[in-house]
């Protein structure tokens, strides 16, 4: 149709739920993964360089912004795995229901907090 | 092409309000998309004070009532007003529906009314579906048979017949198709969930012969893998079947034949 005519308003007004929300956190947690994963190759990559390196590195991670960044990692992680395993039962066909679907989002979402506070507080007391 | 903002002809402005005249202690307020194609202006929203106590319980008595009492220049589809006919699919209350079989008491609120989402809209609350039709067209819905005995019924056992029950309710009413951000960002290419479960239907039809012509048809990178169970289709779907699992279905047979 002609370009006169005006495109109805989509994303602006339409409402979001559970599992939308965790279908675009599962986009940008990957491409946060990502970015990460890369980082942390350079930082290994660092170390045999020498451990003033190292060091640099560890002070970084004593600010709150690196504190903030490895709670945000290791929560970022954790939501990958579960909403990736959600997606592994979809692809095999099970859990399409729409009240499973709400209580395997719902699962990711809680879950993946969880993990974070499990995994940070077990590397606390190591 | 991922596009979150509108485009600039399809502002939505704020239009008039039309104030309750009948002196009614029961009010809603209902917010409703208007675009008149014959004076170049932007889309607007129109609020109007509905009387409720004399509206029946639908959102699309609501708008009846709207057209015959305060404004009868808005425009919207609407046939059967039973949820058979797919025509009064539209947005309201953010998310996708049959006006004739969404009760207005579940909205909270205001009642907001749009079109039906990323479409080209033809006026008011009407959009144009005809790519969706197209696609639609392009999966060739019928059945391909070879047999030529038109004497004879074309038997199916009861477990065959079973595998169609909860595609082939679906009305084509679009409230799945135009729900989805991949189908907003790829229309053009990506088939949709509402087309896809058409396609599903004859794929796993017992009389159908050309499953597999089928199948090689739909399993495109973009036609069909640009689906990523957002699941708004199922979340939308008015007669309650499920596009997502439809679509998955197609998935898992290509991947497993």
């Amino acid at each position: 149709m002609k370009d006169k005519n005006p495109l109805s308003p989509h994303i602006q007004i339409y409402n979001w739920h559970i599992s939308s929300l965790v279908s675009i956190s599962h986009r940008i947690t990957g491409i946060i993964n990502i970015i990460i994963v890369t980082l942390i190759c350079f930082w290994v990559a660092y170390l045999l360089l020498g451990n003033s390196n190292y060091e640099i590195i560890q002070k970084f991670f004593q600010t709150y912004i690196g504190k903030f960044l490895i709670v945000g990692i290791v929560w970022s992680f954790s939501f990958q795995i579960l909403s990736e395993i959600r997606h592994l039962f979809w692809d095999l066909g099970y859990g399409f229901e729409l009240k499973t679907s709400n209580i395997t989002g719902l699962l990711v979402i809680f879950g993946s907090l969880f993990l974070t506070i499990i995994i940070l507080g077990k590397s606390l007391t190591l | 092409m991922v596009q979150i903002s509108l485009p600039k002809n399809s502002k939505v402005e704020k239009g008039e309000y039309y104030k309750d005249k009948t002196g009614s202690k029961n009010i809603r307020k209902v917010n409703i998309y208007r675009w008149d194609p014959s004076n170049g202006k932007n889309p607007r929203i129109d609020t109007y004070e509905v009387d409720m106590d004399n509206c029946a319980s639908k959102v699309l008595d609501l708008l009846n009532k709207i057209k015959n009492e305060i404004d009868s220049s808005i425009a919207y589809r609407r046939s059967c007003s039973h949820g058979v006919c797919g025509s009064c699919a539209m947005n309201m209350d953010g998310k996708n529906g049959l006006a004739c079989t969404k009760p207005h008491a579940e909205i909270k609120g205001d009642i907001n009314i749009y079109p039906l989402p990323h479409l080209r809209v033809e006026k008011d609350l009407i959009g144009d579906l005809s790519t969706l039709y197209k696609q639609y067209n392009s999966i060739e819905p019928w059945l391909k048979n070879s047999k030529k005995d038109d004497n004879k019924e074309n038997l199916q056992s009861i477990e065959d017949r079973s595998k169609l029950d909860g595609l082939y309710e679906c009305i084509m009413c679009a409230c799945c198709s135009t729900s989805c951000p991949s189908y907003w960002w790829n229309g053009d290419k990506y088939l949709g969930p509402a087309v896809l479960l058409q396609a599903y239907r004859w794929i796993i039809d017992s009389r159908d012969e050309e499953r597999k012509e089928r199948l090689k048809k739909v399993a495109d990178e973009l036609k069909l893998y640009r689906c990523h169970t957002i699941m708004n289709c199922t979340n939308a779907c008015p007669k309650g079947l499920n596009p997502a699992k439809a679509i998955a279905s197609i998935k898992k047979m290509l991947a497993t034949t």
